[in-house]
C-alpha cells in the first residue's frame, strides 16, 4: 500500500524542488557575462556555413538575412570548405547593431585548387533577438 | 542516433548498471533519459525548436502521468523525487545557455529563461485543468490530441503549413519553410507508448506506475529514436527487479551491441550506397540493375532497423531491462502472415491489440457482411494504418494496400490449399517451404518500391522496369 507524505514532509519536498530551481538560477548568475557574444555568434555562423549545415544556419541569423545566408551556403555547396584561423572581434556598435570584424579566411577547395576568401574584407552586422546574437548582414 | 550518441548511451548504461540497484537505478535512468531527449533531438531550422519539441515530449509525459494516476499519487516520496529530477534537469538544460558559451545539452542555444518559465506555467495550468475533468473525457481528448499531432507530423502538407505558421509568428521568411522543419525525435514511439497506457487505463487494466517508472518507460534513452515499443507493465517489472550487472550479462549485452553496430554501420551503410532511391530509380538503365537496387534496399532497411534494435536491446540489458524483440529473421518466413509476425513485431503487436482486434470485433457486429469481406476489410484497414504511421502520403498508402491485399490473398490461399494439398513427401514439403520463402521475400521486396520512393509515378516506372 502506498503511504502518502504528510503535509510537513510534503512541504519539505516542495521546498527541495524550489531549491533546485533556485540553485539553477544561481548557477546562471555565476555564469560568465560573455561580452564577446556578437563575435562568438559570427564565428558560430561561419562554422555552420563551411559545415554546410542548412538546418543550423537559419537559427544563427536574423529573419531578414536568412535568404542571403542560405544563398551563401548554396554558393559553396559544390566545393570543400573550411575555416583557416578565423577569429572574430566586436569592433563597434551602431544603435542596436554590433559590428564584428574577423581575421583569417574561408578556404574553398575545388578540384585540388584552393581559393581563399579573406574574412577581413567583411564587417558583420549582429543584432540581438530573444536574447541571442544573430548575424544580420555584412558590409 | 549517431555513433557518438550510441557510445555515450553505452557508457551511461554501463555506469548506471554497475553502480546502482533497483531503488536508485530508476532515478539515474530517468535523469539520463531526460537529458537524452534533448541531446538526441536533431537541430531544426526553427530557432529553439530543438529545445521546445523535447520539452513538449516531457510535458506530455507529466500530463499523462497526472491524469492516469491516483489523485494524490504525486505526494508520494518516489513521485516527488521524480518530479524534482524532471523539472530540475529541464530547468538546467534551459539555464545552460547562460552558463556555457556553446550549447551542451541541445544542438542550438536554448530559449531565454522567461520564455521557458512561461512554458512551464502554461504546462502546469494545463495539467491542473485536465486533472479536473472526468476520467473518460480527459483520456479520450488526450488520445485525440496525440493522433492529431501524429497526423500533422506525418503529413507533408500539414507539416509544411505548420512550419509556415511558426515562421510567420517568428517573423521568418516563409519561402524557406519545409515539411521537414518539424522533426520531432521519437514522437511516433512516444505517442504509441502513451496511447497504450491511456487505452489500458480506459480498460481498467493499467497497473499503478510511479512517475519515475512511467517517465522512464516513455522516454527510455536506448529506445527513444527507433523503439522497440515495450509494454509499460513489463518495463516496470524489470525496473523494479533488484538485478545486479553480472559479467555474463555484460558480455551478452556487449555481443548484442556489437552485432547491432556491425549491422547498422557496416552492412546497412554500405548497402545504402546502392539501395533504391528516387535518383537511382531514374538512373538505372537495365532490369538487372533495378533488381540490384531493390535487393540492396530490402536488406539495407532490414539491417539498419534491426541493427538499431540490437543496439537498443543491448544497452537496455546493461541496466537490467529486457526489451522485447522487434525482428525474428523476417526474410526467411514462408508466408506474409509469418513475415508480419516477425517484422517490427512490437509495432504489429501494438496495432493488433489497439486496432485490429477491436476493429474486427466491431465489424463482426454487422452480421450481413460475408466472412471473406470481413477479413479483407480487417487486413486492409490494419495495413493502411501501418502505412499511414510511416507517413501520410500516397506511396505509404499504396504500400499498406499492397500488404493488406497480400495478407488477404494469402489467407484465402491458405484456406484453399489446406484441404486440397496434403503431402507427406519431405522433399515436396521442403520445396514448398523454399518456394514460399522466395515468393514472400519478393512480394515484400516489390512492396518496398512504394515505401522507398516518393511518388507513385516513380514507383510505377520502377515496377515496369523490373520486368525484363
Amino acid at each position: 500500500m502506498p503511504s502518502y507524505t504528510c503535509p510537513e514532509t510534503l512541504m519539505r519536498k516542495l521546498t527541495f524542488i524550489v531549491f533546485i530551481l533556485l540553485a539553477n538560477i544561481l548557477l546562471t548568475a555565476c555564469g560568465t557575462s560573455n561580452t564577446d557574444a556578437p563575435a562568438k555568434a559570427v564565428e558560430t555562423y561561419l562554422g555552420a556555413l563551411v559545415a554546410k549545415d542548412a538546418d543550423r544556419l537559419p537559427t544563427l541569423v536574423c529573419g531578414d538575412w536568412e535568404d542571403d545566408a542560405l544563398l551563401e551556403l548554396d554558393s559553396i555547396q559544390a566545393v570543400d570548405a573550411h575555416l583557416d584561423n578565423a577569429v572574430c572581434q566586436q569592433t563597434g556598435t551602431e544603435g542596436d547593431t554590433s559590428l564584428v570584424n574577423c581575421t583569417g579566411s574561408i578556404v574553398l577547395t575545388y578540384d585540388g585548387e584552393d581559393q581563399n576568401i579573406d574574412l577581413s574584407t567583411f564587417t558583420y552586422q549582429v543584432v540581438q533577438e530573444g536574447g541571442d546574437w544573430l548575424v544580420c548582414g555584412t558590409r | 542516433m549517431g555513433l557518438t550518441q550510441i557510445l555515450a548511451s553505452i557508457l551511461t548504461a554501463l555506469l548506471v548498471g554497475a553502480l546502482t540497484r533497483s531503488t536508485t537505478r530508476v532515478y539515474f535512468l530517468l535523469a539520463a533519459s531526460v537529458l537524452a531527449v534533448y541531446w538526441f533531438q536533431p537541430v531544426v531550422p526553427l530557432r529553439s525548436f530543438d529545445f521546445w519539441l523535447p520539452s513538449l515530449s516531457l510535458a506530455l509525459v507529466l500530463l499523462i502521468w497526472f491524469i492516469t494516476s491516483q489523485t494524490n499519487a504525486w505526494k508520494l516520496h518516489q513521485n516527488l523525487v521524480g518530479l524534482s529530477v524532471i523539472i530540475g534537469l529541464v530547468t538546467l538544460v534551459d539555464l545552460s545557455r547562460y552558463i556555457f558559451s556553446d550549447p551542451i545539452f541541445t544542438q542550438t542555444s536554448p530559449p531565454q529563461f522567461v520564455q521557458f518559465f512561461l512554458f512551464a506555467i502554461i504546462s502546469a495550468v494545463t495539467i491542473l485543468l485536465f486533472s479536473r475533468f472526468s476520467p473518460t473525457w480527459k483520456l479520450s481528448v488526450v488520445i485525440l490530441l496525440l493522433v492529431a499531432i501524429l497526423i500533422i507530423l506525418k503529413s507533408p502538407n500539414l507539416s509544411l503549413q505548420t512550419s509556415i505558421l511558426f515562421r510567420t509568428l517568428a517573423n521568418r521568411p516563409i519561402e524557406n519553410a519545409s515539411a521537414l522543419d518539424l522533426r520531432w525525435l521519437g514522437f511516433s514511439y512516444i505517442a504509441f507508448r502513451i496511447i497504450h497506457v491511456l487505452r489500458d487505463k480506459q480498460m481498467g487494466r493499467l497497473p499503478e506506475l510511479s512517475l519515475p517508472e512511467f517517465a522512464t518507460y516513455v522516454v527510455f534513452f536506448p529506445t527513444l529514436a527507433a523503439g522497440p515499443i515495450d509494454r509499460a507493465e513489463r518495463f516496470a517489472k524489470d525496473l523494479r527487479a533488484d538485478t545486479a550487472l553480472t559479467q555474463d550479462e555484460t558480455l551478452l549485452a556487449g555481443q548484442r551491441i556489437a552485432i547491432g553496430l556491425f549491422k547498422k554501420f557496416v552492412i546497412a551503410d554500405a548497402l545504402a550506397l546502392i539501395a533504391l532511391n528516387d535518383t537511382l530509380a531514374i538512373q538505372a538503365r537495365t532490369a538487372g540493375w533495378m533488381w540490384i537496387h531493390l535487393y540492396a534496399y530490402a536488406f539495407q532497411i532490414y539491417f539498419d532497423f534491426s541493427g538499431y534494435t540490437d543496439i537498443a536491446i543491448g544497452i537496455a540489458r546493461l541496466v537490467g531491462i529486457k526489451l522485447p524483440e522487434n525482428f525474428a529473421s523476417p526474410y526467411t518466413k514462408p508466408n506474409l502472415t509469418q513475415f508480419w509476425s516477425s517484422w517490427h513485431m512490437t509495432l504489429t503487436q501494438w496495432i493488433r491489440s489497439y486496432f485490429f482486434n477491436p476493429f474486427n470485433r466491431w465489424v463482426r457486429g454487422y452480421k450481413f457482411i460475408p466472412a471473406w469481406t470481413m477479413i479483407l476489410i480487417g487486413q486492409l484497414a490494419t495495413m493502411l494504418l501501418i502505412g499511414l504511421w510511416h507517413g501520410v502520403t500516397v506511396n505509404f498508402l499504396l504500400w499498406g494496400a499492397w500488404h493488406g491485399l497480400g495478407l488477404f490473398l494469402q489467407n484465402r490461399w491458405s484456406d484453399f490449399v489446406k484441404t486440397r494439398i496434403m503431402t507427406t513427401n519431405p522433399r515436396l514439403q521442403t520445396a514448398l517451404q523454399f518456394g514460399g520463402v522466395l515468393l514472400t521475400f519478393h512480394f515484400v521486396a516489390l512492396g518496398w518500391v512504394f515505401f522507398a520512393l516518393s511518388e507513385p509515378s516513380l514507383s510505377w516506372h520502377v515496377l515496369m522496369k523490373l520486368l525484363p
